[in-house]
């Protein structure tokens, strides 16, 4: 019994490095994008809608912090982020909105994660949440817990890939989720849109 | 004389509020205005731009946008002294958003406040496809939180038809997407330049500390109620001081340039100083305050009292009698004079203007003290002076010259007279009284500028409710806005504030009610559960359309709730009678009042045509004031003279004064207001002095008695010429009316009293 204490003893700060390095090895997937153009689709549970909904599309980020996610099925739909502010235009309801992203709140928490984690902004990822990280071959996950007492929307996040894809899932504390497998885009694709165009598009300028 | 210092400094409160001074409150009308000037919700509002200084050049990498620094400025601009509220001019705040969603469990009784109209269209089983579809969009987009939450309890949404006025409230009309748009709400009243003014300091001294860390990146435009009125009485200052300053110096010089004394002056400027402040602690006792433009003009008083030592100083310089034996002599004439000019102001305190009630107090007291100084305290003064007094120059030629000529100038006068009468009918009175406001042109061009960034609800103008109880004001208030919402859809309004459907009458709701019930049948049902499952979404939870009744929405209990401080301002009183308001935005006036007139308890307030016809009574009550106040003051001439004759030539200069005046005003196309007319109320009750000094020539030689009135006429011109110097424009008129007054008084003098009927 002592004998099994003590090489938990010994093993467990050996764990510890282990974790680290292995957190270490994850992050470091997520320096290597700042800027790019990703394949994603996106499925959604939520409380009153009876099945999963389906969309996809594209998500393009800048080097400036700019984010756009641009649906293109079932319908397009822009949602975007700029500076400070938040964007949403959605064409066959001729809804847009322009906002403060400190006023968006819920609206602009997803978004504001997929900056996060697209464009590698590690010090604000590891300031909000708790990371856990694992790796198992070519593919690695990573768990992020909420540290703040006063987020209230999201309960936990779960990213996982390899070197081609990736998957997030966010669970909100309302029990409604949502699923992203993002990829890469393929360069004929990428092309045809611009960032700077979809803003202006997004912003009605 | 430092006992009197201690007592008045111990005693004064100095009042700065505008509102005091210029706003009636004689009738509902008027206490409404000045409440709304005072404390209207819309009056404390300031409206902040906050956009990058260079916006070609903005580094957004290095530093952070403008909506970031605007959020951080939020934050601590929220937590000042002055401050209620803070919130971003294109989104209503959280606690709004809250609110809203508070209706849905009564969405059948909200969401129309046309359910007649509204309820086919609403209700169309055909349309519940479209109605699902869209549910199911909102549910997707940024606003899912809020939407979901009604939902639960309003499947169709309808509690939010009642609030889509809200969402159009908020759209940002910025054309500058740099730029960030604040509303914030202070808490003391709008012309309380005081306090706004601190406020203010603390406002820039934020936004600078922070821009400062920014690298003064920003700038900070602001526009409001507040802004004018810190600014104006800012001007105001200024004026005071400068009139002060101005009458005082134009006195004293003129004072040593006849006297050659300071000994004399000395004294003179003591019994001056102790009249000023007699005038200042009797208002201060009397109102409670004294208003600063109560002291500017009081400070051209110092002409008037300062007339009762001067025609002393002159009879004893030129009799070389002791002062005793002068004062004696002149003192019914003094004791006339000094009545007559306090029956002028007393007159002008009557015309019903706040601030002239407080200067005629003021010149009450200040008149008499100086006479009683004059009376009993001067010639102890003087026992050890001789005063000197230099002649003015041609004022004894022309005294000579129209006693000589005398036939020759009363032709001409009375040609002139004449003349003046025919000019008469040209006169054109002032209709807008903004043009008795300073000039506030740069500023004006900045609140535009500021403006464009906002919604143009004006907070001058709005749709007055009245009603016996709150059911009978809502529903008067829902009579309006139907007329509104069809003057929006027809272009003749651009927006409105309105109560609904935060207020709604228990008339409106059970209307919606019955509607919504009568469209409740089981193939609606059916239809809309269909259109749920077509759009994917939760026919177990979305799929029960309530029909059990629910309670009224009580105004009482709504107020008890956020609702009353997104109301604030609309509602304006509760007892005795219910009185709301609805808010305007860019409108025909013309046109809004005639789609209300047939709206009983409804009506259009307009705080400038309510200014324009305060103007009005205004003018009409200091014509009337003029005629009483020569006539009072003939009354008491002719009990001191006892002659008919005598008392109407004593008038005669004054009354021929005043006319030339207007005649001359009339050539000139000058608007007149009631501000001239009070100048020339005051100019008469000083040309009567003259009259009265050379009709009585108590010193026995009429060179000697015009070369006192001269000297009173000089320095009288001098005080209230630097009224002059003053910007805010009701000054500059009382200079030129009383100048051009005694000046004429003074000239008419010798040509209309023949020497042979003087004393």
């Amino acid at each position: 019994m002592i004998w099994y204490v003590a090489l938990l003893m010994w093993l467990i700060p050996i764990s510890g490095i282990c974790d680290d390095s292995k957190l270490d090895q994850v992050l470091e997937h997520f320096a290597q994008d700042q800027q790019g153009v990703f394949n994603y689709q996106e499925t959604r549970h939520l409380e009153l809608v009876s099945s999963p909904w389906h969309g996809e599309g594209l998500m393009l980020t800048a080097s400036d912090g700019s984010l756009v996610k641009l649906q293109l099925q079932p319908e397009r739909i822009i949602m975007a982020i700029s500076g400070d502010n938040l964007y949403y235009w959605h064409p066959g309801q001729n809804q847009r909105h322009n906002m403060p992203i400190s006023f968006g709140e819920d609206a602009a928490r997803q978004i504001l994660i997929f900056r996060q984690i697209l464009q590698g902004q590690l010090s604000s990822l590891q300031q909000q949440y708790d990371l856990t990280a694992d790796t198992s071959g070519q593919n690695w996950s990573l768990q992020l817990r909420p540290k703040a007492s006063t987020e209230r929307l999201i309960s936990a996040i779960s990213i996982s890939g390899n070197q081609q894809q990736r998957q997030i899932v966010i669970q909100q504390s309302d029990g409604e989720s949502s699923e992203y497998r993002i990829e890469k885009a393929d360069p004929q694709i990428t092309a045809q849109y611009s960032i700077s165009q979809l803003l202006q598009e997004a912003s009605g300028e | 004389m430092p006992c009197l210092v201690a007592i008045t400094l111990w005693q004064i409160r100095v009042e700065s509020d505008l509102n005091a001074f210029f706003t009636s409150t004689e009738d509902a009308d008027s206490r409404l205005l000045a409440n709304l000037l005072q404390s209207g919700e819309l009056s404390r509002r300031y409206l902040l731009v906050i956009e990058p200084a260079n916006p070609i050049n903005h580094d957004t990498t290095s530093t952070p946008s403008a909506s970031a620094f605007a959020a951080e400025l939020v934050k601590q601009w929220q937590v000042l002294a002055g401050v209620e509220r803070v919130w971003y001019a294109n989104q209503p705040p959280a606690d709004w958003l809250a609110a809203v969603q508070s209706y849905a469990p009564y969405y059948s009784q909200v969401y129309s406040l046309n359910p007649k109209q509204d309820a086919p269209d609403l209700l169309a089983t055909d349309g519940l496809a479209k109605r699902a579809d869209g549910l199911k969009q909102a549910l997707l987009s940024p606003q899912a939180a809020v939407v979901k939450q009604v939902a639960k309890q309003d499947p169709l949404l309808l509690s939010l038809q009642g609030f889509k006025n809200l969402q159009q409230q908020f759209q940002a009309t910025a054309k500058n997407s740099h730029a960030v748009a604040l509303i914030l709400q202070s808490k003391p009243p709008a012309l309380d330049s005081a306090a706004q003014q601190q406020l203010q300091t603390a406002i820039r001294s934020v936004f600078d500390v922070a821009n400062a860390q920014s690298g003064a990146q920003f700038r900070l435009s602001w526009a409001g109620v507040p802004v004018f009125s810190v600014a104006t009485h800012a001007e105001i200052n200024q004026d005071v001081t400068w009139v002060s300053i101005a009458s005082s110096v134009a006195v004293v010089l003129v004072f040593l340039g006849l006297f050659r004394s300071f000994a004399t002056l000395h004294w003179i400027m003591l019994i001056q100083g102790a009249a000023f402040l007699v005038g200042v602690l009797a208002t201060s006792l009397f109102f409670g305050h004294v208003h600063s433009l109560t002291l500017a003009l009081g400070a051209s008083l110092i002409g008037i009292c300062v007339d009762y030592p001067i025609h002393i100083l002159v009879h004893v310089a030129r009799d070389k009698s002791s002062p005793q034996a002068c004062v004696s002599l002149l003192w019914p004439s003094l004791f006339m004079g000094g009545l007559t000019t306090v029956i002028g102001y007393i007159a002008m305190g009557m015309t019903g203007f706040p601030g002239f009630e407080q200067i005629a107090v003021f010149a009450l007291f200040s008149i008499l003290a100086a006479l009683a100084l004059t009376r009993w305290i001067l010639p102890a003064l003087l026992t050890r002076i001789t005063p000197k007094a230099t002649p003015l120059p041609l004022v004894n030629q022309w005294l000579l010259f129209c006693q000589q000529r005398r036939k020759l100038m009363l032709s001409l006068v009375g040609i002139a007279t004449l003349l003046a009468f025919f000019c008469l009918p040209q006169l054109r009175w002032m209709s807008d009284m903004q043009r008795l406001a300073l000039n506030m042109d740069v500023l004006k061009k900045q609140d535009q500028t500021v403006r464009e960034h906002f919604s143009s609800i004006q907070p001058g103008r709005f749709v007055l409710i009245h009603g016996e109880d709150f059911e009978t004001a809502l529903q008067r208030s829902e009579a309006a806005e139907r007329q509104l919402l069809a003057m929006k859809q027809s272009g003749t309004l651009q927006e409105y504030y309105g109560l609904f459907p935060w207020l709604s009458s228990q008339a409106l709701q059970q209307d919606n009610s019955k509607f919504y019930q009568q469209a409740m049948t089981p193939a609606f049902a059916d239809a809309w559960r269909y259109a749920l499952r077509q759009a994917g979404l939760s026919v177990e939870k979305l799929g029960t359309l309530s029909t059990a009744p629910v309670s009224m929405l009580l105004p009482e209990q709504m107020l008890q709730t956020p609702v009353q401080q997104i109301l604030s301002g609309q509602v304006l009183a509760t007892t005795p009678e219910v009185v709301l308001s609805l808010w305007l935005g860019d409108h025909d006036p013309n046109a809004l009042q005639q789609a209300l007139q047939d709206l009983p308890g409804v009506r259009y307030f307009s705080q400038k045509d309510q200014l324009d016809h305060l103007a009005v009574v205004y003018r009409d009550r200091s014509l009337l004031m003029l005629a009483i106040g020569g006539l009072v003051m003939a009354l008491f001439i002719y009990v001191q003279q006892r002659s008919l004759l005598k008392t109407g030539l004593t008038l005669l200069p004054a009354g021929i004064g005043t006319l030339f005046i207007f005649a001359t005003w009339a050539l000139m196309g000058e608007e007149l207001s009631f501000l001239h007319v009070i100048g020339l109320l005051l100019s008469i009750s000083l040309c009567v002095d003259y009259g009265i000094f050379f009709m009585e020539n108590r010193g026995g030689d009429s060179l000697i008695t015009y070369q006192a009135i001269a000297v009173s006429t000089l320095s009288t011109v001098a005080s209230f010429g630097a009224l002059g110097l003053g910007k805010t424009p009701t000054l500059p008129i009382l200079a030129l009316s009383v100048s051009l007054g005694v000046g004429v008084g003074f000239v008419l003098c010798p040509i209309l009293i023949p020497k042979k009927l003087q004393s």
